[in-house]
């Protein structure tokens, strides 16, 4: 579904993703972990087209994304991949000015042209398949965190994306709020969906992933299965950042 | 008082004119600063360049100067304009230049995270403005821009200097008639007083709709 070459991304000359190469598999769930300043959101963000490339390559289903295209072809092939990928984000970033419904239905009536019945069923579903389906007439505003991030997967999941980004999808949120937004999520790994999450819930990685990628200063440090990477990490770096103490 | 009563109906004619420009240059100045806003924020560096020196130009010259240009100078190239019409362009163009950098101002209060979230559902740029930055940002230019609009219906007494019969000139014209100054300047001083209070209600009730959500 994924696979990177050598991507490389920097920031005013500040090397932020050195020449990552990692790829993910269709129908695979894949927890990116990480100290904070380690790239792993600016990666996540590189999927969609939300960062520039600064260099190598980026395949997101059949479509290509090269650090050498013009800038025109490239916003083709982005644009391309964002049609089939849905993406939540640490700040929900729900539009305030639209309903819990309209904020759901709206991709599919302005980007994909649906009709407005078959949007609203299809919308009506997504927030009965959240438990927010009563709030649908409601702003944002006047919902919990916890809500409006339900309300945000149930609109990426709106657009029958074939992969869901998730960035930090708990880290705004109040801890007593975790848990139903981490609920949605793990239903939604169940379905197959092919997912990748930058996350700092280690429990929920451990549970949901397929696959852990741990990073940190720009680079993968360790890869491989959840039972692998949180029972006997390989490198030192996982080790800290895990807190194991070293048995001497 | 009674010489008021009995021109009432020139004066009111006065201050149906004074409505119709201020409305009509509302709208196209408001058209025009939705484009020179995005312009300013979104155009490349010639677009970016002309939008500023538009905006730089009109407010750094008076209006009246401007409605002269507009009605006055062109005639000199052969641009005959009518009164009416010349009024309509001025005043766009001065409230186009001055409702834009309102705009602008409130496009970039929208946090990022708007145009991320429209962006990564596949929404172009031309979408993303319309359907979610615009709407946001002008419910927060509203209460800024009223004051630009009232600031307009008080500034259309300058094209009563071309000749158009708005509130001021038809108070003039009246004073020419009678000879006696304070009953009809009085009398329109009133009248601007009103229509200023009846703008500021209606923009109220925007406002208050446009701020549902909150």
């Amino acid at each position: 579904m994924i696979k990177t070459n050598d991507l490389s991304k920097s920031f005013s000359g500040l090397e932020v993703l050195k020449k990552i190469n990692l790829s993910v598999a269709t129908g695979e769930v894949v927890a990116i972990l990480g100290p904070s300043g380690s790239g792993k959101s600016t990666l996540l963000r590189c999927f969609n087209g939300l960062e520039e490339l600064s260099g190598g390559r980026i395949q997101v289903g059949e479509i290509e994304v090269d650090a050498n295209q013009s800038p025109r072809e490239r916003n083709k092939q982005i644009r391309k991949i964002r049609l089939n990928t849905g993406m939540v984000f640490q700040q929900f970033n729900l539009y305030p000015h639209k309903t819990v419904l309209q904020n759901v239905v709206e991709a599919l009536l302005i980007v994909k042209k649906s009709p407005k019945e078959k949007a609203i069923t299809i919308g009506e579903n997504l927030l009965s398949r959240v438990g927010l389906i009563e709030k649908k007439d409601q702003y944002p505003q006047r919902l919990s965190g916890g809500q409006q991030q339900r309300v945000a997967i149930a609109r990426a999941l709106a657009m029958e994306p074939d992969l869901m980004l998730f960035d930090e999808p708990t880290s705004a949120l109040d801890p007593e709020l975790v848990d139903e937004v981490l609920a949605v999520i793990k239903e939604l790994a169940h379905t197959g969906m092919t997912m990748v999450i930058v996350t700092h819930e280690m429990e929920f990685a451990r549970e949901v992933a397929d696959r852990i990628v741990f990073m940190a200063d720009g680079v993968v440090v360790e890869e491989g299965t959840a039972e692998e990477f949180f029972s006997h990490p390989k490198t030192e770096r996982a080790r800290r950042f895990l807190k194991i103490e070293e048995v001497i | 008082m009674n010489i008021i009563w009995s021109n009432l109906p020139f004066l009111l004619q006065g201050a149906y004119y004074t409505l119709l420009i201020t409305i009509v240059s509302m709208f196209f100045g408001s058209i025009l600063a939705v484009i020179v806003a995005i312009a300013r924020l979104k155009g490349n560096r010639p677009i970016r360049w002309l939008a500023r020196a538009y905006v730089s130009i009109i407010r750094g010259t008076p209006t009246l100067v401007q409605i002269i240009i507009i009605y006055y100078g062109l005639a000199d190239y052969g641009l005959n304009l009518k009164p009416l019409t010349a009024a309509y362009i001025a005043l766009s163009i001065s409230i186009g230049a001055y409702l834009s950098e309102t705009l602008r101002g409130a496009i970039q209060a929208i946090p990022k995270g708007q145009y991320e979230a429209a962006y990564a559902s596949g929404m172009t740029p031309i979408q993303t403005m319309r359907r979610i930055i615009l709407p946001q940002a002008i419910r927060i230019a509203i209460p800024p821009a009223g004051n630009t609009f009232i600031g307009m219906l008080k500034e259309t007494s300058l094209v009563s200097v071309i000749t158009v019969t708005e509130l001021l000139r038809s108070a003039q014209l009246l004073i020419a008639q009678y000879y006696v100054y304070m009953p009809f300047y009085l009398a329109i001083a009133v009248m601007y007083w009103i229509l200023s209070t009846g703008f500021s209600f209606i923009l109220e009730r925007i406002e208050k709709r446009l701020s549902i959500y909150e």
